[in-house]
């Protein structure tokens, strides 16, 4: 078996006396794009938040392994320090830095793991152009990768719905991560981009090599799209396994059609 | 009743009255003071005394202020209802033109004339009170301004305490020349270009101290607990006689030495300041010309990005690796310095410093220069202290019948409220800020959201 | 260590000979500060966000019933049901005043800005503004000095405490502002009015899907906060005169409070007021006159520091 990117172990996390996430534990491996499914509420996006450092659940460890096999304990972490360390993340709603640029937002992320350097921003030195120069043209490619390279000077507000999450997935590329989780990806976007962004997700992982670890409520695309799945109902994981072997398991079934339309499964 | 109660309801008539009501304002703020004994004098002349305007237009003041409130009226229902608000008018109003500037050498030889008139204005400016008013009036409120707007403007976070970093670098240049009750450092009393150095050093310092715990606090907090640290300098400053000289100020009760000016002395070539505004003018106004430069370099860096990100959507921000606290302290510590700055330069020119030149007062005047010239725009906030500037000291030079000093910070006040409902991007608005607060209005962006500080 | 110790023994002995008369003026001044508080901690329930203008609201309250007492009160010093009724009609001066004032703020202040979603920033510089002009215009009408108030009663002692003579200010002020306190309390808990407001401090888009009128709930909010910031610039007014600044650090210690209790968090307010008026009043014994205020700006940030959710927490609607 493949090395471990996240193990979460027994990870529990409460908002005053609701309990979001319960006893939670999985896996995820290097190089695979794996799913998280399950009903609204059911603590996905409370998951996520605890990867990446937003929350800090109460009980448990979350181990994220590095790209040198170093480890690293995720809960108590910073989120920028988790950013650091490799993990990008887009958002349920995107959250562009709305009045800025594309072309400026993607920048923000490449730049953001660089040392600080005041004196140089304001002196320009020849160190601070070098690095300048390295994040425009990351930034460029980043743009061109993920198809946005004609809208770089639009203003990241009045892109499409579509547009909006192909900058964000080149934002988080932009800080050179090696996991990369995806909010609701395809959320309100439409048949024809739901496709292209399928394949984007199955590009930054071929050949950007970034793990990719997803929520998703659109079925067919998450079920062409994983490789393995989690199902979370009530903060629990009810079930793990391959699509098929998620298809098929009667427990998933009965959370879906318990709690939710058929539209969303 | 309810016939009367509908027709006060329909809009024409609430327009009438809101303008009747804030005309009426506008008597009292202009109108005759008031006093102990007969406090109410004030608002019986504001509206009972005659005035004749140019021997035109001779009768009581509330008959003009009740024209004035029908021109206003009309202006309102007649005019800018078709088609356009108030609001909207405003912001045309006061729209500079743009696009010949986009054109580089064109923004270069504006550079050039600008500086030019710098050089040339003190010249143009004989009289004595108005040279001195450019020096510790103008000057020294522009690197004041540039200072807070890097807070406020490029960070996003209110400082109500701004005027302490202002306090703390004039008192350090007192200290660093010898002039305190309490000794010198080093035994030495030095020139005060050393005290450059040395304030702008211990402002930063102070910044990182009070910003380090403080910047974690939400965007209203903060503001309150910059206020209180603006209070407790003053509170410090005013008591702590052995050391700052108290409320005596910094000669205090053992009459020290005046501070003394600043002076070169570098092999062949050897000048001394003195009380001569003129040559203080330009040495303020090199270091302006660094100030502006190196503040607008830093918006459009690397760092200037992250603070729009961290001001934008604090969240995001830390999600793609910046560290909101780092870069917060560090707009406190970089906007500190320039009021560091700018404390060494009062000090300098004025000898003597007084707790009664850093209240609170000060900072509200400050917030004012940024938050009229247009929060995160540095022509904006430079040309916004001199507008306001040049004319609170002209109010004061030669002030009309009925004002007095301390009225300023009554019109400050109304003029940050007024900004903010009328035109919160300021007189020249930066891009960024103007898109930002276009954006929030039409419900985009998560402004709200990170200076509430409630994440999701 | 020596000359610290010495320190500490000289000041306790201040401290138990003086206790029971600081905690008398602490509670008293407590109670008002509580009363200010309930204002900051109602608009913080409905707006999320701190009304800086607060201060001003009790200058108003201190000012009107100011000019009211000084119509009322002729050369004698009145007495018996007299001054009960002159105090009753210098509360509803000052209550009435600083809820007008409260809703005018509001009007012009804020809600420009709540029609088109202006950031939270706007709003702080908005409301720091109309405190300035506030302040500075009463400067100017009234002038730039202290004003006594005319006295509606002899303030003598009128029964001590261990010792320690409790003046009739001081039960006036208990009494009235325990009366405020808990009808504030009884209204936010029990009436219609009330539930309207807790419906917006929750969730006001939801409160004005189901019928509540969500800007007049908010009128409400600061004309209710305002009629006890009024009460409150009164009962100072009568204790230490009325002048144009008078709200500004009364208002900050009072802010302290509503946080120390937990803001939004109505009982949180009073109870933070009680405590930071004894601890204030305590410390006179250990620090000079001067540094009052640093101890209460101390205590602020010290509870933002640590615990800024305060005692109770945060609540008004809001699941804690």
């Amino acid at each position: 078996m493949s090395e471990p990117i996240f193990v979460v172990d027994h990870v529990t996390l409460r908002f005053g006396g609701v309990v979001s996430l319960n006893d939670v534990s999985l896996r995820m491996d290097r190089g695979e794009i794996l799913a998280v499914i399950g009903p609204n509420g059911a603590g996905k996006t409370s998951l996520f938040n605890s990867l990446t450092g937003v929350y800090r659940p109460q009980d448990g460890s979350i181990t994220m392994t590095r790209r040198d096999g170093s480890t690293m304990e995720v809960i108590g972490k910073k989120a920028h320090r988790v950013s650091a360390a490799g993990v990008a993340r887009t958002f349920q709603a995107s959250r562009m830095f709305s009045a800025l640029t594309a072309y400026e937002n993607v920048k923000i992320g490449a730049e953001s793991h660089r040392g600080i350097g005041v004196v140089g921003a304001m002196l320009r030195g020849p160190l601070t152009r070098r690095d300048e120069r390295q994040s425009d043209d990351r930034t460029v490619e980043l743009l061109r990768f993920v198809g946005l390279q004609d809208r770089a000077n639009t203003i990241s507000s009045s892109l499409s719905y579509g547009d909006r999450r192909r900058l964000e997935i080149a934002r988080g590329l932009a800080t050179q991560p090696q996991v990369l989780l995806l909010d609701e990806p395809a959320a309100g976007t439409n048949p024809s981009e739901k496709r292209e962004l399928a394949n984007l997700i199955r590009r930054v992982r071929d050949e950007m090599g970034v793990s990719i670890l997803l929520i998703e409520h659109d079925m067919k695309l998450v079920m062409s799209l994983a490789e393995r799945l989690y199902v979370l109902n009530f903060g629990s994981v009810i079930a793990e396994g391959t699509p098929d072997e998620i298809r098929a398991n009667p427990v998933v079934i009965d959370a879906y059609l318990g709690t939710t339309s058929t539209a969303e499964a | 009743m309810s016939r009367v109660t509908l027709a006060l309801r329909s809009p024409t008539s609430r327009r009438l009255l809101t303008s009747l009501a804030a005309m009426a304002v506008v008597a009292l703020m202009t109108g005759p003071s008031g006093s102990a004994t007969q406090p109410m004098v004030g608002p019986t002349g504001s509206f009972g005394e005659h005035v004749s305007i140019f021997g035109l237009f001779p009768g009581p003041r509330w008959l003009l202020f009740f024209l004035f409130a029908l021109v206003m009226w009309g202006i309102w229902t007649f005019w800018l209802r078709r088609g356009t608000s108030l609001r909207a008018a405003a912001s045309t109003l006061a729209t500079p033109p743009k696009r010949a500037f986009a054109h580089r050498p064109v923004r270069w030889v504006f550079y050039v004339a600008l500086i030019g008139v710098g050089v040339v204005f003190p010249h143009l400016v004989t009289s004595q009170y108005w040279q001195s008013v450019m020096v510790e009036q103008i000057a020294v409120f522009v690197l004041l301004a540039l200072g807070l707007n890097v807070v406020v403007g490029f960070a996003g976070l209110l400082d109500l305490g701004f005027v302490a970093f202002y306090a703390i670098g004039a008192y350090a240049t007192a200290w660093v020349t010898g002039s305190l009750p309490t000794p010198a450092p080093f035994g030495v009393h030095l020139n005060p270009f050393f005290a450059i150095p040395v304030a702008i050093a211990l402002v930063m310092v102070a910044g990182v101290l009070l910003g380090t715990p403080t910047l974690r606090l939400r965007g209203d907090y903060l503001a309150i607990v910059t206020l209180g640290f603006g209070e407790i300098i003053t509170i410090f400053a005013n008591n702590l006689y052995g050391i700052t000289g108290g409320s005596y100020g910094s000669g205090g009760v053992t009459g020290k030495h005046g501070i003394p000016h600043f002076s070169i002395n570098l092999g062949p070539i050897h000048y001394r300041w003195t009380l001569n505004p003129v040559p203080y003018y330009y040495l303020i106004l090199v270091f302006v010309v660094i100030f502006i430069v190196a503040f607008s370099l830093l918006e459009h860096s690397r760092v200037g990005r992250a603070w729009t990100a961290i001001r934008e959507d604090e969240v995001a921000a830390e999600s793609v690796g910046i560290n909101p606290l780092k870069y917060k302290v560090m707009a406190f510590a970089i906007g500190a310095a320039s009021a560091g700055f700018a404390g060494v330069m009062t000090a300098a020119q004025s000898i003597f410093i007084f707790p009664a030149t850093f209240t609170l007062q000060v900072s509200i005047n400050i917030l004012a220069l940024v938050i009229f010239g247009g929060m995160g725009s540095i022509a904006g906030v430079a040309v916004g202290a001199m507008v306001i500037q040049t004319g609170s000291m002209y109010l004061l030079h030669s002030p009309p019948s009925g004002y007095q000093p301390a009225d300023l910070y009554m019109y400050l006040g109304a003029l940050l409220m007024v900004t903010m409902i009328f035109r919160p991007m300021g007189l020249i608005p930066s891009r960024r800020r103007r898109r930002e607060i276009v954006l929030t209005e039409a419900g985009e962006g998560h402004m709200n959201e990170v200076l509430s500080g409630e994440n999701p | 260590m020596g000359a610290f110790g010495h320190f500490l023994v000289s000041h306790f002995a201040t401290l138990r000979l003086e206790f029971w008369g600081l905690l008398v003026g602490g509670v008293a001044n407590g109670l008002i500060y509580g009363m200010v508080a309930v204002g900051y901690t109602l608009v913080y329930g409905v707006l999320r966000l701190i009304n800086f203008a607060h201060s001003e609201i009790v200058m108003t309250g201190g000012f009107t019933s100011y000019f009211v007492l000084r119509g009322v009160i002729g050369t004698s010093i009145p007495n018996g049901w007299a001054t009960v009724g002159i105090l009753v009609v210098g509360m509803v001066a000052g209550g009435v005043s600083g809820a007008v004032m409260a809703m005018l703020v509001e009007r012009v202040a804020y809600r420009p800005l709540r029609r088109r979603r202006a950031p939270q920033l706007a709003y702080l510089i908005s409301a720091i503004g109309a405190s300035y002009f506030l302040f500075n215009l009463a400067g100017k009408e009234f002038g730039r000095v202290l004003l006594s108030v005319p006295q509606p009663y002899v303030n003598h002692p009128i029964f001590s405490v261990f010792g320690a003579p409790v003046q009739l200010y001081y039960l006036v002020i208990v009494i009235a502002s325990a009366a405020m306190l808990l009808g504030a309390d009884q209204f936010v808990g029990r009436t219609r009015l009330g539930r309207g407001l807790r419906a917006v401090a929750q969730d006001s888009e939801t409160a004005s899907l189901l019928g509540v009128d969500v800007n007049r709930t908010i009128a409400l909010t600061f004309a209710l906060g305002g009629a006890l910031g009024g009460i409150g610039g009164f009962l100072l007014g009568l204790g230490t005169g009325v002048v144009y600044t008078m709200g500004f650090v009364p208002a900050l210690k009072a802010f302290t409070a509503a946080v120390l209790g937990g803001i939004g968090n109505l009982r949180g307010a009073m109870i933070g007021g009680l405590l930071l008026g004894v601890v204030e009043s305590l410390s006179i014994a250990f620090v000079q006159p001067a540094y009052i205020d640093v101890v209460a700006f101390g205590i602020l940030v010290l509870v933002l520091l640590v615990r800024p959710t305060g005692i109770l927490g945060e609540r008004l609607g809001r699941a804690a």
